[in-house]
């Protein structure tokens, strides 16, 4: 028998894929899901140029990101998945049809592990709606081997450049 | 409160001034009307970035822009023009701006009170002080600008010469001009201003 990989060995292979793409920037919104990566990334903050920052919205995280893409400088945001609905029209008006090259790493919630009653009803639909935006993503959980995760969050990276649009990876840091 | 001047000057006579002074800088322009009116005055520009649709959004497409360029000696200022009501709906990026200070952002917001491409309702902008919360979310500076052409010539002139990011705020008045729509391929107005970006300055 098996034991299922930890918060911290699932916080660690995203953190080692981000450390691989070497953003200039990290955008970050708060969840506590993600407190071990962020953590990592506010240490190096003004470090040799590396910036990682809070936006209080994810829309506007869209638009950053999207006017660094214009720049030609390299970002990640990092968000939680009840924050997707808040940022479909702004994706969907402007880095969609404007084919901008955008990396979302999105913490799951709502699923097995979950220990808040109410999260779920948002956290649930996140895939749906995603779909229903036409936004591309991949998802990153127990069906994948730790191992995997961060070589496929940097080919996600590699995508969005090669497709030209938005690529959010979902990845459940929990237990499922 | 938000009001100083009368809203003497109409958005096209202020986007030709604007043009005029920063001809050869970045702009980011905010929605339909004010990109039709702008393309009748100074026609289509590379390095204009035509925000077609996403209301709220340009302010914080021109941050991400301006800190992407902020080693880059070739560009020494970035122009936003806003709307107030698109302002308002992008709200929290005014305190964004003001905690990354991006030296080379210059906003400009024509308050012209309403929604005009909607038919003229009302915003909340009479009763909001713009430049007083820029100043109060950390901007270098901000100011409200008569509504006048030779007071906003010199307004564009100071601030390109000042460390960002700066909001200027002007009343306008809602008199338009008559424009064509306005229907190219965002995925041309994106890699157009890309290249002039990297390329073309």
């Amino acid at each position: 028998m098996t034991t299922a990989p930890t918060v911290d060995e699932r916080s660690a292979a995203v953190i080692a894929a981000v450390e691989t793409i070497n953003p200039r920037w990290v955008l970050h919104l708060p969840s506590s899901t993600l407190k071990t990566i962020v953590g990592h990334f506010l240490a190096r903050d003004g470090i040799d140029g590396f910036r990682c920052v809070p936006i209080p919205r994810e829309e506007e995280g869209v638009g950053i990101l999207s006017g660094l893409a214009l720049a030609g400088v390299p970002a990640v945001m990092i968000i939680q998945d009840n924050g997707i609905g808040n940022m479909l029209t702004a994706l969907n008006t402007f880095p969609q049809p404007y084919h901008l090259p955008l990396l979302v790493i999105v913490a799951r919630r709502g699923g097995l592990g979950e220990y808040n009653s109410l999260i779920h009803g948002i956290s649930e639909r996140s895939q749906a709606l995603l779909d229903a935006a036409g936004v591309r993503w991949f998802q990153l959980d127990a069906t994948t081997p730790t191992e995997r995760w961060t070589d496929t969050i940097v080919r996600a990276n590699t995508f969005a450049r090669t497709t030209h649009r938005p690529i959010f990876v979902l990845v459940n840091l929990m237990d499922g | 409160m938000g009001g100083t001047s009368a809203a003497t000057m109409a958005r096209p006579e202020v986007l030709r001034i604007v043009d005029e002074i920063f001809a050869d800088d970045p702009v980011v322009l905010t929605l339909g009307g004010m990109i039709r009116e702008m393309l009748a005055v100074a026609g289509r520009k590379p390095n204009h970035l035509y925000v077609l649709d996403a209301m709220g959004l340009p302010a914080a497409i021109g941050l991400g822009v301006a800190l992407g360029i902020a080693d880059d000696a070739r560009h020494e200022s970035l122009l936003v023009i806003e709307g107030d009501g698109s302002t308002l709906m992008g709200f929290s990026t005014l305190s964004t701006i003001g905690f990354l200070r991006p030296k080379k952002l210059i906003m400009l917001i024509l308050d012209n009170g309403v929604y005009l491409a909607t038919g003229g309702q009302p915003t909340a902008a009479a009763t909001t002080d713009f430049a007083g919360v820029a100043r109060a979310c950390g901007w270098a500076a901000a100011w409200d600008v008569e509504s006048n052409p030779a007071t906003l010539r010199d307004a564009l002139l100071v601030a390109r010469d000042q460390d960002g990011p700066l909001l200027l705020r002007m009343r306008i008045s809602t008199a338009t001009i008559p424009t064509g729509f306005f229907l190219e391929d965002p995925v041309l107005l994106a890699a157009e201003f890309a290249r002039w970006l990297r390329d073309g300055a």
